[in-house]
C-alpha cells in the first residue's frame, strides 16, 4: 500500500514540476516582454518629451482653450501627462505580448472583450472633456456677469455653477463606464442637490442687496424722469 | 453689405430711379422734432448747398413714421435749379432684442446700400435722437462733402463733462494714436461720407465683411487708412440715451469688440504711424449748459474693487503682473484717493486689444470684464474732474490722448511679439 502512496505522490509530484517547468518560458517571457515595453516606452516618453517641450505644448494647450488639461495633469504639465500616457499604452501592449506566451486564446479574449467596452470608454472620455470646457465657460460666465452686477457672492455661484457641470459629466461618464450603479446615482442626487440648494440661499440671500438697488434705481427714475442722465457713455 | 439689405420690391424701384446725387438716411424721425417730414426737412436742408445747373436728386432713407416694406416714392421733383428733387425709402423694422447699436449699424447698411445702388456723390446718415437734430445738422454733414471735396465728415458735439466717456477714455483716443487722426468722435453716430468713400467701404472684400456687423467702426478707419480726406464739424448739443447700467457690459463688449476687430484688420497699416494731426473743422463749437450734476463714484469704486477680486485669474490671462500689481494697490485707496494713472489705463486698453486679437480666452467674457475696470476710470476721472472747467477737461482730454501715442510702442512690441514682449 505505501508503494502505492510513494508512486501516487510521485506522479504527482512530477505532474507539477513539468506544469511549472512548462510555465517557465511563459514567465520569462512575460517579464522579457515587460522588460522590452519598459524600455521601449522610456526611450518613447523621453523623445516625446523632448519634441513637445521645444514644440511649447504646455503654453499652446493652455491657449488654444484647454487650460482645464494642465489642472489635471501631474505636476501641471500637460505634456508630462501625454508622455505618462503614451508610455503606460505601450506597457500595456507589452503585457498583452507577455500574456500571450502562456496561453494563446487569453489575451483575445480579453483584447475581443476589451473592445466591446471601448465605446463606452470613448464616450466618458468626451462627456468628460466637454463637460469640463462647459463647466469652465459657465464659471466664467457667471464670475463675469455677477461681478458686473456688483454681487459679492460671484465667486461663490460661479464655483457654484461649474461644479453643478462638473458633477453632472462626471456623473454620467461613469454611468458610461457601467461602475457604480444605484449608489453613483443616489450620490448623484444628494450632491446636485446640496450645490442647487447651497446656490438658491446664496442667490436668495445675495438677491436682497440686488433688488433694494433695483428697486432704488426705479424710485430715483420716476423722481427724476425729466432730469438729464448725469453720465453718458457715447 | 450691398444688395442683401434690400428688398426685391425696393430694388427694382431703385432701379427705375436709376441714379441719385445723394443718399441721407435718418434713423428716428427728425420730422416730428421739427413739426415737419423728413423729405421736406432734407430739403429745406439741402437748399443752402451751392447748387449745381440741375436740382440736386437726394433718396431720403428714414422711416417717416412708417417702418416697413413701402418701396421707394418719389415727390415731385423741384421746380427750379434751387429746390431738390426728393425721393424717399422706408428703413426696416428694428428686429426684436435689436440694441440700439445694432439698429443704427443697420441703418447705415440700408443707406450705404442703397447709396451704392444709385451711385450717390455724397451720402449722410443722422442717427442721433430726434430732440435735437436740426436740418442744419444734414447741412453740415453733406455740405463739406458736396462743396468742399471731403470724403467723411465725422460729428463734433457739445458735451458736458461726464458725457461721451467711452469716447474721451478709448475710442477717440485710441483712434488717434492708431491712425493719426485727432477725431472727437470716431464711431459718429452721425457721418457724411463721399461717394468715392462709401465704393470703398461697399467694395471690401468678404474677408473683411465680418466687421459689418458694426458698419460704424470701420468709417474713421477706412477714410484714415485710405487715404481719404477727413475733416469734422461742429453739431451742437446731442442728447444722450439714459445709461442702461445693467447692459454696460453689453455695450462694451459690442463697441470695442468691433473696434478691436477694426484694429486686427489695419494692423499692417497703423504700426508704422505715429503722432497725429488736428483735422479742419467746420462750424462753431457751442458752449455747453453749465453742468451741477454730481456723479456718485461710490458704486463704480466697489465694482472695481469687486473686479479686482474676483476677475484677476481672467485679467491675468491677458495684462501682466505689474499691471494686475498695480490694480490691487489702487483696489486698496481710500475713495477720496482713487485715481486710475494714465499710461496703467492705456496699457490695458492696449493689453485688451491684444488679448482680444489672440483669442486667450472667449472674446464676449474679456470684452465684459473690463467693465469693472472702465467703471473704475469713471471714477477716476469723475473725482479729478470734480470742480473743473471746460478748459481743465479739454486739457484732461488731450492728457490722455498723449498718453496713448505715448505707449503705441507699448501696443506695437506687444502686437508684433505677444510671447517674447511681455513686461
Amino acid at each position: 500500500m505505501w508503494d502505492e502512496v510513494e508512486q501516487a505522490l510521485n506522479q504527482s509530484m512530477t505532474r507539477m514540476l513539468s506544469q511549472i517547468a512548462s510555465l517557465l518560458p511563459g514567465i520569462l517571457a512575460l517579464m522579457t516582454a515587460l522588460l522590452v515595453s519598459a524600455v521601449v516606452a522610456w526611450a518613447l516618453s523621453a523623445i516625446l518629451r523632448r519634441s513637445l517641450t521645444r514644440f511649447d505644448f504646455d503654453r499652446r494647450v493652455a491657449q488654444g482653450g484647454f487650460p482645464a488639461l494642465a489642472e489635471w495633469s501631474p505636476s501641471s504639465s500637460p505634456t508630462i501627462l501625454v508622455t505618462r500616457a503614451i508610455a503606460a499604452i505601450v506597457m500595456f501592449i507589452g503585457f498583452l505580448i507577455g500574456i500571450s506566451a502562456f496561453d494563446g486564446t487569453l489575451p483575445s479574449q480579453f483584447v475581443i472583450r476589451l473592445f466591446a467596452y471601448l465605446p463606452n470608454v470613448m464616450a466618458a472620455i468626451v462627456v468628460l472633456v466637454v463637460g469640463s470646457i462647459g463647466a469652465r465657460f459657465l464659471a466664467r460666465s457667471v464670475l463675469i456677469g455677477a461681478v458686473n452686477m456688483n454681487l459679492q457672492y460671484a465667486r461663490l455661484l460661479s464655483v457654484g455653477a461649474k461644479w453643478l457641470v462638473t458633477v453632472l459629466a462626471v456623473t454620467i461618464a461613469i454611468e458610461q463606464l457601467g461602475i457604480g450603479g444605484g449608489i453613483i446615482r443616489l450620490a448623484f442626487g444628494i450632491l446636485f442637490g446640496g450645490i442647487v440648494l447651497a446656490l438658491a440661499l446664496a442667490v436668495g440671500l445675495g438677491s436682497k442687496e440686488l433688488v433694494s438697488r433695483s428697486l432704488e434705481r426705479e424710485t430715483s427714475k420716476a423722481s427724476a424722469s425729466n432730469m438729464r442722465e448725469p453720465v453718458g457713455h457715447l | 453689405m450691398e444688395l442683401d439689405a434690400i428688398s426685391q420690391p425696393e430694388l427694382e424701384q431703385l432701379e427705375r430711379i436709376a441714379n441719385a446725387d445723394l443718399a441721407i438716411g435718418i434713423l428716428d424721425g427728425v420730422c416730428q422734432a421739427e413739426g415737419s417730414n423728413a423729405l421736406a426737412v432734407t430739403r429745406e436742408a439741402l437748399m443752402e448747398l451751392s447748387q449745381p445747373r440741375a436740382p440736386l436728386r437726394v433718396m431720403v432713407v428714414c422711416n417717416n413714421g412708417t417702418h416697413g416694406p413701402t418701396s421707394p416714392e418719389s415727390e415731385v421733383p423741384g421746380d427750379n435749379h434751387t429746390t431738390p428733387a426728393v425721393s424717399f425709402c422706408s428703413l426696416p423694422l428694428p428686429g426684436p432684442g435689436e440694441t440700439p447699436q445694432q439698429t443704427i449699424s443697420n441703418v447705415y447698411r440700408r443707406v450705404f446700400a442703397v447709396g451704392g445702388k444709385l451711385g450717390v456723390r455724397a451720402c449722410a446718415v443722422i442717427a442721433s435722437r430726434p430732440q435735437t437734430v436740426t436740418r442744419g445738422w444734414i447741412h453740415r454733414l453733406v455740405h463739406p462733402v458736396v462743396d468742399l471735396g471731403f470724403d467723411l465728415v465725422t460729428p463734433c458735439y457739445t458735451r458736458n463733462k461726464m458725457e461721451g466717456l467711452l469716447n474721451r477714455s478709448i475710442l477717440s483716443p485710441l483712434h488717434r494714436a492708431l491712425y493719426g487722426q485727432q477725431v472727437q468722435n470716431p464711431m459718429g453716430p452721425d457721418f457724411g461720407l463721399s461717394g468715392k468713400l462709401l465704393q470703398q467701404v461697399l467694395g471690401q472684400d468678404p474677408v473683411r465683411r465680418r466687421v459689418e456687423r458694426n458698419a460704424l467702426a470701420l468709417l474713421a478707419s477706412a477714410a484714415a487708412c485710405g487715404g481719404f480726406q477727413v475733416c469734422e464739424s461742429h453739431l451742437g448739443v446731442r442728447t444722450q440715451r439714459p445709461t442702461d447700467w445693467e447692459n454696460l457690459s453689453s455695450l462694451l463688449a459690442e463697441i470695442l469688440g468691433s473696434t478691436f476687430l477694426e484694429m486686427e484688420e489695419r494692423a499692417v497699416h497703423w504700426q508704422s504711424i505715429r503722432g497725429s494731426k488736428p483735422l479742419p473743422g467746420f462750424g462753431l463749437p457751442d458752449a455747453p449748459s453749465p453742468d451741477a450734476s454730481t456723479v456718485d463714484v461710490h458704486g463704480m469704486i466697489e465694482s472695481f474693487q469687486l473686479g479686482t477680486q474676483n476677475l484677476q485669474d481672467i485679467w491675468s490671462l491677458v495684462l501682466p503682473p505689474t499691471t494686475l500689481l498695480e490694480l490691487r494697490r489702487l483696489a486698496r485707496l481710500p475713495q477720496d484717493q482713487f485715481r486710475l494713472p494714465d499710461p496703467l489705463w492705456v496699457r490695458i486698453v492696449y493689453d485688451f486689444a491684444l488679448g482680444h486679437r489672440l483669442r486667450t480666452i472667449s472674446r464676449d467674457h474679456l470684452l465684459r470684464s473690463l467693465t469693472p475696470l472702465y467703471l473704475g476710470w469713471i471714477a477716476s476721472y469723475s473725482l479729478e474732474m470734480q470742480t473743473a472747467g471746460l478748459a481743465e477737461v479739454d486739457s484732461r482730454t488731450e492728457r490722455l490722448s498723449k498718453a496713448y501715442e505715448d505707449n503705441k510702442s507699448y501696443l506695437v512690441s506687444r502686437w508684433r511679439w505677444p510671447d517674447r514682449f511681455n513686461p
